[in-house]
């Protein structure tokens, strides 16, 4: 063992070490019953996890909950959307017209009237951060405030960030904005609070039709682990970017970026 | 003044040692904790996200302490539906202790038939059937021959959307066999 690895080591042990102490301090998350098994219980393995997101556009009904979850659960300020639900209408012309009011905040009361033509096709497609494999905001923080993590989720250390928002125009999916209250870079995370406590995104815990679905790829049993093993079509946005999301749609079609 | 060839070749080393590790402390001031442990960043600030309190619940704790409305919601259509997402989020109501701090509120009148048309309304195609009953809100109202001013938790228990209907059908089922 060279001394990098020692360091390496002692670093992770005090590391596993402090999560330990804390954990009590979740107490009353910890009685709500696990939703993604294999987490709690024992020490967390970050070397050694895959969890995939995969979003079903055929059953996703734009009502909006998970906009509505996702502001309640970090207080997102007005105007900012880590998640968020746009609306395709396509036209006999094959003409795309996108919309997304307040971020499907207020779901999507009535449809579209400045159209003219006929509509062929309606779909919403919700949108949330990406958690590339090749990141592109982590590529371009001057600071080492965005990083990805062993466990494959990218974060924002709101410590370091000095607010460049170099990654905000990185970002080929317009994940990211500036908080205007804190200043820093902010984004979805998929909820990497609540997965290391085993429970669901809150997005994914209030979703009525079951359009977003989450889980861990070392869970057999796990429905995401079905679906990726299955034959359905996936598709990941802006595949030619190089980025490699872990962010699977189901049922998208070619028209959606 | 001539200096010996020993104390120039101390002077440089000294003088290397003490520039290096001036330079190794500085660097060590400046880095912050943790930093490099997977890379370049700070690794307990996967450690801090992790630690962040959750604000959701889920409907279990809910469920836990109101075993009426759970009941008619577990057992209703409206099964898959959050209670968060109507009544508000978990943490506005209990403290960390489990002591109730806060009153949601309850959604009533217009406000109901709004949220119920966020999921509901036929005019917004993108809905399709096995995944969602919709209506049409006025037709709906006239081809059920109610006024048009009713709200939808007139009819539809809104934890358990067919709950009375089913019951009027079997009571009106009934009376019909009898009559």
């Amino acid at each position: 063992m060279n001394r990098r690895t020692f360091v390496k080591h002692v670093l992770n042990g005090t590391i596993a070490g402090s999560l330990y102490l804390v954990r009590p301090m979740g107490a009353a998350s910890l009685e709500i019953p696990e939703q993604i098994p294999g987490i709690r219980g024992k020490a967390y393995d970050i070397l050694n996890q895959n969890f995939v997101f995969i979003v079903d556009i055929t059953r996703c009904i734009g009502c909006g909950s998970c906009c509505v979850a996702d502001k309640r659960e970090y207080n997102v300020p007005d105007g900012n959307y880590r998640t968020w639900v746009e609306r395709y209408v396509k036209g006999f012309s094959d003409q795309i017209y996108v919309d997304c009011p307040h971020g499907g905040l207020d779901g999507y009361q009535a449809p579209r009237t400045d159209i003219e033509e006929r509509v062929r096709d309606t779909f919403f497609v919700p949108k949330l951060c990406n958690m590339c494999k090749e990141a592109p905001c982590v590529q371009v923080c001057p600071v080492g405030a965005t990083f990805r993590t062993p466990d494959g989720f990218i974060l924002v250390d709101e410590k370091r960030c000095v607010g460049c928002a170099y990654c905000i125009q990185a970002c080929p999916y317009s994940a990211r904005f500036l908080n205007p209250v804190t200043k820093v870079a902010e984004k979805c995370t998929w909820c990497y609070h609540r997965i290391r406590k085993g429970l669901l995104p809150a997005c994914v815990q209030v979703c009525p039709t079951g359009a977003r679905k989450f889980g861990s790829m070392k869970d057999e049993k796990a429905e995401v682990y079905d679906i990726l093993k299955g034959p359905g079509v996936l598709t990941v946005l802006k595949k030619e970017m190089g980025t490699f999301p872990a962010l699977y749609y189901k049922g998208a079609r070619r028209e959606v970026i | 003044m001539k200096l010996s060839y020993r104390i120039r070749l101390l002077m440089v080393v000294s003088g290397i040692v003490v520039l290096s590790g001036g330079g190794l402390l500085l660097k060590k001031s400046l880095l912050p904790d943790s930093f490099g442990v997977y890379g370049p960043y700070r690794a307990d600030a996967i450690v801090e996200a992790a630690l962040v309190p959750i604000r959701h619940g889920t409907n279990a704790p809910c469920f836990s302490c109101h075993p009426y409305e759970a009941n008619i919601h577990k057992n209703g259509r409206h099964h898959s539906i959050s209670c968060e997402f109507c009544h508000g989020t978990y943490a506005d109501h209990v403290d960390e202790n489990g002591k109730k701090f806060g009153t949601l509120p309850v959604k009533k009148g217009k406000e109901i038939t709004t949220l119920c048309l966020r999921c509901h309304n036929t005019e917004i195609k993108a809905r399709s059937e096995e995944v969602i009953k919709t209506v049409a809100m006025p037709d709906h109202l006239k081809k059920q021959v109610v006024k048009l001013t009713h709200v939808c938790n007139q009819c539809h228990h809104v934890h358990a959307p067919l709950k009375y209907i089913i019951r009027a059908k079997q009571i009106t089922g009934l009376m019909e066999a009898g009559s």
